[in-house]
């Protein structure tokens, strides 16, 4: 017996072929991807075609120079807000990753609802808007200066940075404290190590990619800040953003600061790169 | 790993929190009601609600509106864009995370004044750009509401990106195909799965884009060229004059709207998973 009826197509199960789509949305999620990925990068470009502008008018390109470059050292008051940023972040991120990490095993520890409570604390500083945080701080150094005369400047801004800091070094090491094996400190234990020892004989080697990505973000979050630092800083102590937000009130912002600018771009762009291919090599060893 | 004895590590930490968070909340409140100036010191203090008066102030309603509408205008947009890009990236055969994430973040790493007053001088009629290229995209915008939403925009849109992205990396990639098995066309499954799937991303991001706009100062001070006024320049200026009760007052306010997006945030990321 012969089938007389034609062969069923998907179609007739109400399948529209949609395919033919496909390159087209291709072609527009490239071009929208490049083109937001320009405009992301516009300012970095920018500030990179002005360090290597011999004029100093931000309107016009006379020649190409390194003079600016080799400047960086000759503005005192750059390089005064250049090491201030890095002395900053360099002592709060430091103290924020040693404390973050005592105080996450701390949290981690904690029953469950105690915790959450404290989480809930934790991300108050990460969600609340710089502007109150900066300001709020700001009132209690004052109170604080009623003991402390001389506490706005270098303190009030490693305190104000590690209010910030500490809660990203906390998010990102419980998440790693989570994967723990719970047998590791009973084993150490077992072997005769102290609750107090183990903490850096075994848990810290064992949750250390959450203590670095922690460090980073603290260190991230630290060197670009300008609200908090504009608020809870004394009288002529600036950092980077701060001096530039002054001296930008006045046009006459040196060159130098782009060049700046654009070597530590290039200095991040290559670590990054360099940590990247590492990682590469590492895993291909691995194979 | 439960041990016991580390439980006490987290004491120190709770009372950091609590001395810099509830503390100086309820100093921002009792400086909003009392007439203490420019000295905080606890002589010659009294209870007043004059602070209040300045909330009829023009100024200040102009200021709230503006940020208002900036804010979440700027939150729309990075919003489709944002979704877009993750969505392009979650898609694309490219699969280095770390690369992605470079790409996204590298910007950001250098300085947030700079870049904007770099974003102002191209936004200038005659700029660098004309000069080299021959034109520029965001000639003559300066001052302009266009000229400083586009501001808002590409400096806060990676911090929607990358929850979002976070949150599509987290699906299943098989609850795709069962959605597909069951007949369901492409736009319905990203409608019906992805979309709700990303959702707390895109709660995460709307958040973290709303919050810094919304109060910021920096950006609207450089991109209106001191024109247009905004909540953030209102507490920098009663911070520059020290009249520190109506800062202290305009800040709680705004600490209201805050905490409604922190509620929010709890409601659709119970862990704070794509915060980070």
């Amino acid at each position: 017996m012969t089938n007389q009826y034609e062969k069923a197509k998907v179609s007739d199960y109400g399948y529209k072929d949609y395919s033919f789509l496909k390159p087209i949305l291709k072609v527009f999620s490239v071009l929208f991807a490049i083109t937001m990925i320009i405009f992301l990068y516009l300012p970095i470009i920018v500030i990179a075609i002005q360090s290597v502008n011999s004029s100093k008018n931000t309107s016009i390109f006379d020649s190409f120079t390194f003079e600016w470059y080799l400047n960086i050292f000759s503005e005192p008051d750059l390089l005064n807000a250049i090491s201030n940023t890095f002395l900053v972040s360099a002592i709060a991120t430091t103290i924020a990753t040693v404390l973050g990490t005592i105080f996450a095993i701390g949290i981690y520890n904690l029953p469950k609802k105690a915790r959450s409570r404290i989480m809930f604390l934790n991300n108050v500083p990460i969600l609340n808007a710089d502007i109150v945080t900066g300001f709020s701080l700001m009132i209690m150094f004052r109170f604080l200066m009623i003991i402390f005369p001389e506490i706005f400047g270098l303190t009030t801004l490693v305190l104000a940075h590690l209010f910030f800091t500490l809660p990203y070094v906390i998010l990102s090491v419980i998440p790693k404290l989570k994967e723990l094996d719970p047998n590791l400190i009973d084993a150490a234990q077992d072997l005769g190590i102290k609750p107090m020892k183990a903490i850096h004989l075994v848990i810290v080697p064992a949750v250390k990619a959450g203590i670095f990505s922690g460090m980073i973000l603290a260190l991230t979050m630290s060197i670009d800040d300008f609200v908090i630092s504009f608020f809870t800083t004394g009288a002529g102590y600036d950092n980077l953003s701060i001096w530039i937000y002054g001296v930008l009130g006045r046009r006459n912002l040196t060159p130098s600061v782009y060049a700046f600018s654009t070597l530590l771009t290039l200095f991040t762009l290559i670590s990054l790169i360099t940590v990247q291919i590492l990682q590469r090599k590492r895993k291909g060893k691995k194979k | 790993m439960k041990t016991s004895k580390y439980k006490l590590l987290s004491i120190p930490y709770t009372v950091w929190i609590m001395l810099l968070v509830f503390i100086p909340m309820i100093a921002l409140v009792v400086l909003g009601f009392t007439d203490m100036t420019s000295n905080i010191s606890f002589s010659n203090v009294h209870f007043t609600f004059e602070n209040f008066d300045m909330f009829g102030e023009r100024s200040i309603t102009t200021a709230f509106s503006n940020s208002l509408t900036y804010a979440a205008l700027t939150t729309l947009i990075s919003f489709v864009i944002g979704y877009l890009l993750a969505y392009i990236i979650y898609q694309s055969k490219f699969n280095n995370k770390f690369a992605i994430m470079t790409i996204m973040i590298l910007p950001m790493w250098s300085n947030l004044i700079l870049r904007i007053d770099a974003l102002a001088n191209i936004m200038n009629e005659n700029n660098i750009l004309v000069e080299l290229i021959g034109f520029s995209p965001l000639g003559g915008l300066i001052g302009t509401p266009t000229g400083i939403l586009i501001g808002m925009v590409f400096t806060y849109v990676p911090f929607m990106i990358l929850p979002i992205y976070t949150a599509l990396e987290k699906i299943d990639p098989s609850l795709n195909q069962a959605s597909s098995d069951l007949g369901l066309t492409p736009l319905k499954t990203f409608l019906y799965v992805t979309f709700p799937l990303s959702f707390k991303g895109v709660v995460t991001g709307a958040i973290m884009v709303f919050l810094p706009t919304f109060s910021g100062f920096a950006i609207p001070k450089i991109l209106s060229k001191g024109n247009m006024v905004f909540l953030g320049n209102i507490i920098e200026t009663k911070f520059n004059y020290t009249i520190f009760n109506d800062g202290a007052l305009l800040s709680a306010s705004m600490l209201l709207i805050i905490f409604l997006a922190i509620l929010l945030i709890r409601k659709f990321d119970k862990e704070g998973e794509t915060l980070l």
